[in-house]
């Protein structure tokens, strides 16, 4: 079935260019469709996981490279399911997002399934070797969606997006050899690796393994000071793309932060967790700043991504510092970065969709050049003010659940860290309500006296995340079961691997 | 059940404002009082009951609500003081975007309820945080103004500064006891609790608008009068004061937690009181008054004495909500805040004499209840030390003064007997009488025994009365009585700066809001320039290395990775940018990664495919090169 969750939309790529019948508004709903079968397949995924259960689950593989121990195996646990869940929700609803083809709808579609196929496979992949392909291919997606659809400088952008977080993905790639080199046999199996901790009791190589993989992972989430490609690459990259990027793309480098760094060499991040949890707070405060100091409206939701990846990186440095806090706190603290990476894909991803609209109608980004919007899109105010809401961490919204788990549980490891990172919440709560009155409240301008209001369109893709954004912010348990069950037995591992 | 105590009204103000613009002035206020005195039911069912709840909310976090101690008064209180106000407000209010305002307040009751029967800190962190955010949508009703915007902005960071406590003292909690609920904090060690404590007093603080948080009460003045009403009574700025009388039995074990407390307190007791005595403004007298008033509950709950605190919250709740609505009809019958230009005794007759039972009550004047409850602090404080008690005396004679001066000047009988027009509607007046009986009735608290009858109800310790400080307070009210007639005839000069919180507002923002600013324009500033520069750096080297090496070897393409990349990749060549260029079959010997880089930012409009497996293919050579070395 996870098979099927990875080659359906890769397979409807090849479909979207062959379909030369259709067009236009057929030809997207034909690629939304293609796009939501996966989303189908998780959630029926969802309703038979065994929570019980430790480790994979749904387990397909099949035999690829032997000689060199390279296997195709995908499978899931509490951490990928969600993560999986929320990609597959996301293409569709950014698939259907209006947004400018420039008269080359049928290769944005067939981009976008591309990038639907390999970011599934990321998450969904447990072989070393499979993963880094997906992870890689996944660039290539994107770099063409930013260069192709993008405005403004989308080249240049798209560029430096790639170049940069490929520099971290040859990191990555030493650090996958590091692993698979001193396996035996070799093999890339991740839950073999993760067994066998091939590293263990190896200061120098770990240690060496782990910083490969902190700067790989670290340009890809990203944290401070690797993530001046991330403000480019949004501002420039059509509404929908930023919505993937930040809610899809950027979830890979945490991801692999848990799954790889924290599962397969954690001795070292243990050793070196206080510093990833200074980068972490740096990130939340000085993301936090720069990005009350935008005053374009894109740049400053890009920025707010490195101030949310900060929460989601303190808690699993906290985590990962297995000599200090509580076994529960440090698990309060991973869980809660899970569900911050699922939360911050749906709020920020809402939120560039909601750019993306923005564009569209006005093609401005500068904040002041907007005012009282509201009079004539209450619906565009209403949805913008909740998702900027459940972005400052409001209570009864998603980001709030994620970020009390990680401070609190951040608090008995790094109290001093959970201290200072809490500047965060503050400085993003007066960030958020300064863009929301600067784009809705007080005077309308002439010139945006026709500003049309959501369309049916773009609030069909908008209601569902804003749904969820509510459900997971009053009753969170079915998601914070399912993730928890993968904390503890991801924690539980660790401290074995360190025989503590 | 004790669930839609809260969930009751949340809900039916959704309702209220979905309805939208069609509903009449009687439809939404009878929706409005409905809703409110449900949810009033439903409390004293659960009150009576001491019902629990508590609701899994996953990963071993747990949401509970207990009617227990002060919870049990403040969750029949907070609909009781509402219901007149949501009346008031549906005919007191403009008719645009009523049925917003009325679902809002409406709404507002519910978050209170959360947050009064939270019996852990995440719960009581969630109706904190509610609160403060429908504070803010009722702070800025008028969105078309910047102005108010703005200050609904004012309004909710400060608060949310504080919020930031409530966090650290969940945090030190869990830490401590592996557990969120408020009779775990027992179990804290002394520095958790003592974060604990600390992280609490800030959060109270910054809500109850003490010291240095109180200017955040001006800014929320530019919302509606009725918000005011419901704001500065029982909720909102009374969630500090609760918070920390339902927590103090756990959290005095602290060494500095009752005299922080208290100085903070007493503190803004006293500076409320000259910002209340010299202001202008009918509602800013009347917020700086929440200050101080406040401050003497902390000062109550400083000294031990947390039922004293309660029953204090409960008189001021009525009298404030009382006084505002009265200053606001007077407001709309003079079309200013100004006071000296009110005099309305003989044109509002009804509205006045309501206004001097709250004016009457504000200056501790017995037998009101309000009297009682600020003897029970004097009395509060000089179990502690004598000098204190004094301190709070005169306290209260501020109060005493403001109090006369405020209703000298907005009602005094000294003006023209016109009624306004337009005349107050009934329900209006109505709800102010509501108000002045309920602040009559708790007279009742003077009936003796009533110092037991406080504790046993609230669950804290009451302090026995003393005849002897009441007299000191008696003269402390005639002599404030006195003051304020005085300044109510002339206005003594003073620097504009003590009306406008003695200058804490142009201090705050000189000193944090503007350089907070200015430094997150000069990071956003630094970003593009600096830290991205190494990057641009970086690529400039790469560049320039691959140049200089791509000169030195021009070869043709390798026809391997063009099938391969042919292949692979056609979708790369469907989206127009695949190249047929020719690429430098090099690749074996550019194994440096750096200058494969920099080829790809010199072809950045070529084909990207070929060159993307250029690196992979260099990073595998260089990775076998390490491998090599590895061994």
């Amino acid at each position: 079935m996870l098979t099927a969750v990875i080659f359906v939309p890769l397979a409807g790529a090849v479909a979207v260019l062959a379909l030369r019948g259709l067009e236009g508004r057929r030809l997207r709903a034909v690629a939304t469709a293609i796009s939501a079968v996966p989303l189908v397949l998780l959630v029926v995924a969802w309703a038979r996981f065994d929570l019980g259960r430790g480790g994979f689950q749904l387990v397909e593989s099949a035999r690829w490279i032997p000689s060199i121990g390279v296997g195709y195996k995908v499978g899931l646990d509490g951490l990928s399911l969600p993560l999986a869940a929320l990609t597959a929700l996301l293409f569709p609803v950014s698939i259907a997002y209006p947004v400018d083809d420039k008269g080359r709808l049928r290769e944005y579609l067939a981009w976008f399934l591309f990038l639907e196929a390999v970011s599934l496979g990321v998450f969904l992949a447990l072989d070393l070797f499979l993963f880094y392909v997906f992870f890689d291919l996944s660039l290539v997606g994107m770099y063409f969606l930013i260069g192709q659809w993008g405005h403004g400088e989308a080249r240049r952008s798209a560029l430096k997006f790639f170049i940069y977080t490929l520099t971290g993905t040859l990191l990555i790639l030493l650090g996958i050899f590091g692993l698979y080199l001193a396996m035996s046999p070799r093999t890339f199996d991740m839950a073999e690796i993760i067994r066998q901790q091939p590293l263990a009791g190896n200061a120098l190589r770990g240690g060496l393994v782990f910083l490969a993989f902190a700067i790989g992972f670290g340009i890809k989430t990203p944290v401070v000071p690797f993530h001046t490609w991330l403000p480019a690459a949004h501002v420039d990259a059509p509404g929908p793309a930023s919505t993937i990027l930040a809610g899809v793309l950027l979830k890979m480098g945490t991801y692999a932060f848990v799954r790889i760094v924290l599962s397969m060499v954690p001795e070292a991040f243990d050793r070196y967790a206080i510093w990833v949890g200074i980068v972490a707070v740096v990130s939340i405060v000085y993301g936090a700043f720069v990005s009350l100091g935008q005053t374009n409206l894109k740049r400053r939701i890009a920025y707010t991504s490195v101030n949310h990846m900060g929460y989601v990186i303190l808690g699993i440095a906290a985590a990962a510092a297995v000599g200090r806090g509580s076994p529960s706190a440090r698990q309060l603290a991973l869980t809660g970065a899970t569900v911050e990476m699922v939360a911050h894909g749906l709020i920020t991803g809402a939120l560039f969709l909601l750019a993306g609209s923005v564009w569209n109608r006005g093609e401005e980004y500068d904040l002041e050049a907007y005012g009282g919007l509201t009079s004539r899109a209450p619906a565009m105010a209403g949805t913008t003010i909740l998702f900027a809401f459940a972005s400052l961490g409001l209570p009864g919204l998603a980001g709030f659940v994620a970020e009390f788990q990680v401070f609190v549980g951040t608090f008995d490891v790094f109290p001093w860290l959970a201290g200072i990172g809490l500047l965060g919440i503050l400085i993003t709560a007066a960030l958020f309500l300064q863009m929301l009155q600067k784009l809705f409240f007080g005077e309308l301008p002439e010139r945006w006296l026709t500003w049309p209001d959501l369309s049916r369109v773009e609030l069909v893709g908008l209601v569902p995340l804003a749904a969820l954004v509510v459900v997971i912010g009053v009753a969170p348990a079915w998601l914070l079961d399912v993730i928890d069950s993968a904390s503890k037995g991801i924690l539980a591992a660790t401290r074995a691997a360190l025989g503590r | 059940m004790i669930w839609f105590v809260p969930l009751l009204p949340a809900l039916v103000g959704g309702a209220i404002w979905a309805s939208g613009g069609r509903a009449t002035r009687r439809t939404l206020a009878a929706a409005g009082v409905a809703g409110v005195a449900g949810s009033l039911v439903l409390a004293i069912v659960a009150v009576a009951g001491r019902r629990t709840g508590a609701f899994g909310w996953g990963a071993g976090l747990e949401l509970t609500v207990a009617a227990e101690g002060l919870s049990r008064v403040m969750a029949v209180l907070v609909p009781v003081i509402a219901a007149p106000v949501v009346a008031y407000a549906a005919f007191h209010e403009a008719e645009h975007g009523l049925a917003r305002l009325t679902g809002l307040l409406t709404a507002f009751v519910g978050a209170m309820e959360l947050l009064v029967l939270a019996d852990d800190l995440l719960t009581l962190l969630i109706g904190w945080e509610l609160v403060g955010l429908l504070s803010w949508a009722l702070i800025g009703f008028e969105w078309r103004e910047v102005r108010t915007v703005e200050s609904a902005g004012q309004a909710f960071v400060p608060t949310r500064f504080g919020d930031l406590g409530l966090f650290l003292a969940a945090g030190a909690a869990f830490a401590g006891t592996g557990s969120l609920r408020f009779d775990a904090l027992g179990r804290a060690g002394s520095t958790n609790l003592a974060v604990v404590a600390a992280g609490i007093l800030l959060a109270a603080a910054a809500k109850s608008g003490q010291l240095p948080f109180s200017p955040w009460l001006f800014s929320a003045m530019a919302g509606p009068t009725p918000v005011s009403a419901l704001l500065h009574s029982a909720t909102m700025i009374a969630a500090g004061a609760y918070a920390l009388a339902r927590l103090e039995p756990m959290l005095s074990p602290v060494p500095w937690f009752g005299g922080t407390v208290l100085g903070i307190g007493l503190a803004t007791a006293l500076a409320g009181g000259v910002v209340a005595l010299v202001q202008d403004h009918g509602k800013r007298v009347l917020a700086a008054s929440t200050s101080a008033q406040y401050g003497l509950m902390f000062v109550a709950v400083g000294a031990g004495f947390p039922g004293a605190a309660g029953a204090h919250l409960v008189t001021q709740a009525f009298f404030k909500a009382l006084l505002f609505l009265a200053v606001g009809v007077a407001m709309q019958a003079v079309g200013t805040g100004d006071i000296h230009r009110m005099h309305l005794g003989r044109a509002l007759p009804a509205v006045a004499g309501a206004a001097l039972v709250g004016s009457l009550a504000l200056a501790a004047v017995p037998p009101l209840g309000a009297a009682w409850s600020k003897e029970a602090i004097v009395a509060a404080a000089a179990e502690d030390r004598l000098v204190l008690a004094l301190a709070v005396a005169v306290a209260g004679l501020l109060s005493a003064a403001y109090a006369t001066r405020l209703q000298l000047l907005a009602f005094g009988r000294d003006g023209a007997s016109d009624p306004p027009s337009p005349a107050p509607t009934r329900v209006e007046v109505a709800a102010v009488a509501a108000l002045a009986a309920g602040t009559v009735a708790l007279s009742v608290l003077w009936i003796p025994g009533g110092a037991d009858r406080v504790a046993r109800i609230t669950g804290g310790r009451v302090p026995e009365e003393s005849l002897g400080l009441a007299a000191t307070g008696i003269v402390a009210v005639v002599a404030g009585a006195l003051l304020g007639r005085a300044l109510a005839r002339r206005d003594v000069a003073v620097p504009a700066v003590w009306a406008d919180w003695l200058g804490i507002p142009v201090a705050t923002k000189r000193l944090v809001v503007d350089p907070a600013l200015a430094g997150a324009r000069a990071l956003a500033a630094f970003d593009g320039r600096v830290v991205d520069a190494g990057v641009r750096g970086a690529g400039r080297i790469g560049d320039w290395l691959g140049r200089a090496l791509a000169r030195r070897d021009r070869l043709t393409v390798d026809a391997l990775v063009e099938a391969i990349g042919r292949g692979a990749f056609g979708l790369a060549g469907r989206s127009g940018r695949a190249d047929d260029r020719v690429v430098d079959r090099s690749f074996d010997r550019l194994a440096v990664g750096v200058g494969a880089a920099g080829r790809l930012a010199r072809r950045a409009q070529t084909g990207m495919a070929h060159h993307y497996l250029l690196v992979i293919a260099a990073g595998v050579v260089g990775v076998a090169l390490l491998a090599a070395a590895w061994r």
